[in-house]
């Protein structure tokens, strides 16, 4: 099913959670609606769900309007960040209920309903445990009955807020594997929103990253990555060390070391932020050109050398990364002199 | 669950090594003689309390042995006081029932204008004097109420007759079921109805599979302590009932009547009537817990 969302805006009282979105879902999308808290991401996954009605703007559904509709006429599955089971009734009993309580007419026979509760169970490997309450299983069996449970009615849409958010890290990969294949085996078209930068990375075909109730940039991951819009896209998708420059006619000039800054031709000393990754930074001795900077902090554990550092000309900290086994041993020892030498920046011009 | 709590901890001191008895010890325990002075204390208080007083009632009500006792309950008087009793619950308890449970819906559930006010007015009936609630009653609805000369056109009567008991009874244990269901349906939240909804139930199939098994047990226990209170109720009846002995007489309103007549037999033996059914809700709740307990763990759990 496609998905359209057009113009949608949303306040609570005086909050105005979404700001006029614009979002387009084809058919067998893995979309994720990455952002920090209050960017109003979960606010338009239960908008889309029909949990809760936009103000203003569009909402189409295969090119139909559904903005009127409530959740159960939307046939759309939501597994909710907390997994919502009804903790009175079995794993089964959970898994059948989207069935159970269908007007008679298209109600299936009780047969029916428990045999495609079994192969609801099958698919996401609770065979054994239909007979369980909910309180008897672990974080990550919960998840996976909340997903059965809204696959049931056979939703052409799937919706997960933070489906992840609970577990713990082991778990959380291997489930975000597993939801991926199952995403493309029934070809469903998918929403699910998350706050971190890893899973959307792993996860999605396209990301939208949203903040103060607007998507400030949508595409790949790749492209969110390597072509971030905004300096808060670049800051949110990993870690970035902030200095101050100049831009100039494609340059960036920081602390007198120019850069290339080609996304901006036509600008003219323009006041600017740069970012820079850390495994993007190089560290070399003091008699190379560079920005002169003094180790502060090694830290040898993980699965690079985190090196912290102090730049002399504005104090400002750095982080850089250095693979392990590499020949710079002998200059990263707090207080050693050393220049660094970005490889890769990304300026932004500040805001007019 | 606190019970089971409890019971794992105290079972902690006996399954560890005897050698090492003097130093497994919980972090939050008092010395033997601090402890021994607070459990004799609480226990101390208990007996003459709770326990002592209900003993005396069943002694005072044999004390003129079981004949005395089967003649001062099965007297007519006693008979239609007890019947009274039973129909003024059965009929309070059921509507107090409806109007709790859709009381705590609408305040858990739903976020509107004059929520705080509605929680203020459930528990006004808690913190009025039982009598006054009975006065104004009398003072509305009474021959020389606000409402009197109305009503009496259309010769209805709600003050001195069974109405006006029920009304009353209706107005003081109304607390006792929305109060002990709010609670637990806010800590509940809407997760679960959203969910239930996304999946296509309707408003009602939502309540009915969904939101009421959730509160079953507190719904049960409101129930049970609405009608104990109900049944027992003395200052707001005592009001609105006029005392007509065999028409308007509650069973409270009879051992008030006996005891001051001086017959203390018949005054006791109905007062112990009276404990007896406390003492069975009691039993009928605890059991009902002990049985359905992993149920009702379930349900409380996340």
């Amino acid at each position: 099913m496609t998905i359209t969302v057009d113009g949608i805006s949303k306040s609570f009282n005086d909050f105005q959670a979404l700001k006029g979105v614009e979002l387009a879902a084809a058919r067998g999308e893995f979309i994720a609606l990455l952002g920090p808290s209050g960017s109003g991401k979960t606010t338009l996954l239960r908008i889309l769900a029909g949990l809760e009605f936009a103000d203003s703007g569009r909402l189409l559904f295969d090119g139909r309007d559904v903005a009127a509709q409530g959740a159960g006429e939307r046939n759309v599955g939501f597994v909710f960040q907390h997994y919502a089971l009804f903790k009175h009734m079995t794993v089964a009993e959970n898994v059948s209920f989207g069935l159970r309580v269908k007007p008679r007419a298209q109600r299936p026979a009780k047969a029916e309903i428990d045999r495609q509760v079994n192969e609801l169970l099958r698919l996401v490997q609770l065979d054994r445990l239909g007979g369980r309450y909910p309180s008897q299983l672990s974080g990550g069996q919960r998840q996976r009955v909340a997903l059965a449970r809204a696959l049931a009615i056979q939703p052409a849409v799937l919706l997960l807020d933070e489906p992840f958010g609970a577990l713990d890290a082991k778990v959380r990969k291997e489930l975000r594997r597993w939801l991926r294949r199952l995403h493309d085996d029934m070809q469903l078209t998918s929403i699910f929103v998350t706050h971190d930068q890893e899973e959307a990375l792993e996860l999605a075909d396209r990301i939208a990253v949203m903040r103060e109730g607007r998507i400030e940039q949508i595409g790949t991951p790749a492209e969110i990555y390597h072509r971030p819009a905004t300096a808060f896209v670049y800051e949110f998708l990993g870690n970035a060390n902030r200095l101050r420059c100049r831009i100039d006619r494609g340059r960036a000039v920081v602390a007198g070391l120019e850069l290339p800054a080609p996304e901006y031709p036509d600008l003219h000393d323009a006041a600017g932020t740069a970012f820079v990754r850390p495994h993007d930074l190089v560290i070399a001795d003091a008699r190379q050109s560079g920005l002169e900077a003094r180790v502060r902090q090694v830290f040898l554990a993980g699965p690079a050398i985190r090196v912290e550092l102090a730049l002399l000309t504005t104090g400002d900290m750095l982080e850089a990364e250095v693979p392990h086994g590499s020949d710079l041993g002998s200059l990263i020892v707090p207080d050693k002199l050393v220049t660094l030498q970005p490889t890769k920046i990304r300026a932004f011009p500040d805001a007019a | 669950m606190v019970a089971q709590t409890r019971r794992e901890l105290s079972a902690l001191p006996a399954a560890a090594a005897p050698s090492a008895a003097a130093r497994v010890r919980l972090a939050t325990t008092e010395s033997a003689p601090v402890r021994w002075v607070l459990i004799a204390l609480g226990l101390g208080f208990i007996l003459l309390v709770i326990v002592l007083p209900l003993v005396s009632v069943f002694l005072e009500a044999l004390r003129g042995g079981i004949g005395a006792f089967l003649r001062a309950v099965t007297e007519d008087d006693t008979l239609s006081a007890i019947r009274l009793t039973l129909l003024v619950a059965a009929i309070a308890v059921p509507l107090n029932l409806i109007f709790g449970l859709a009381a705590a819906w609408a305040i858990a559930k739903f976020d509107f204008r004059g929520k705080s006010l509605l929680i203020t007015l459930i528990d006004l009936p808690f913190s009025v004097s039982p009598v006054i609630s009975g006065l104004i009653y009398v003072l509305l609805y009474g021959a020389y109420g606000w409402f009197g000369p109305f009503l009496k056109e259309w010769d209805i009567k709600f003050i001195f007759n069974v109405t006006g008991l029920v009304l009353a009874t209706v107005f003081v244990t109304f607390p006792f079921i929305a109060r002990e269901l709010i609670p637990l349906m806010q800590e509940q939240g809407r997760d679960e109805e959203e969910a239930a909804i996304s999946l296509g139930a309707n408003g009602w199939r939502t309540f009915l599979y969904v939101t009421l098994p959730n509160v079953a047990w507190g719904l049960l226990y409101g129930v049970l302590l609405c009608n104990a209170r109900a049944m027992g109720e003395f200052g707001a009846v005592s009001v609105v009932s006029g005392h007509i002995r065999g028409l308007t007489n509650t069973m409270p309103l009879h051992v008030e009547i006996l005891y001051n007549e001086y017959d203390f037999v018949g005054a006791f033996a109905v007062a112990s009537l009276l404990a007896l059914l406390a003492i069975v809700t009691l039993v009928a709740k605890s059991l009902l817990e002990w049985r359905y307990g992993d149920r009702l763990a379930a349900g409380r759990r996340h």
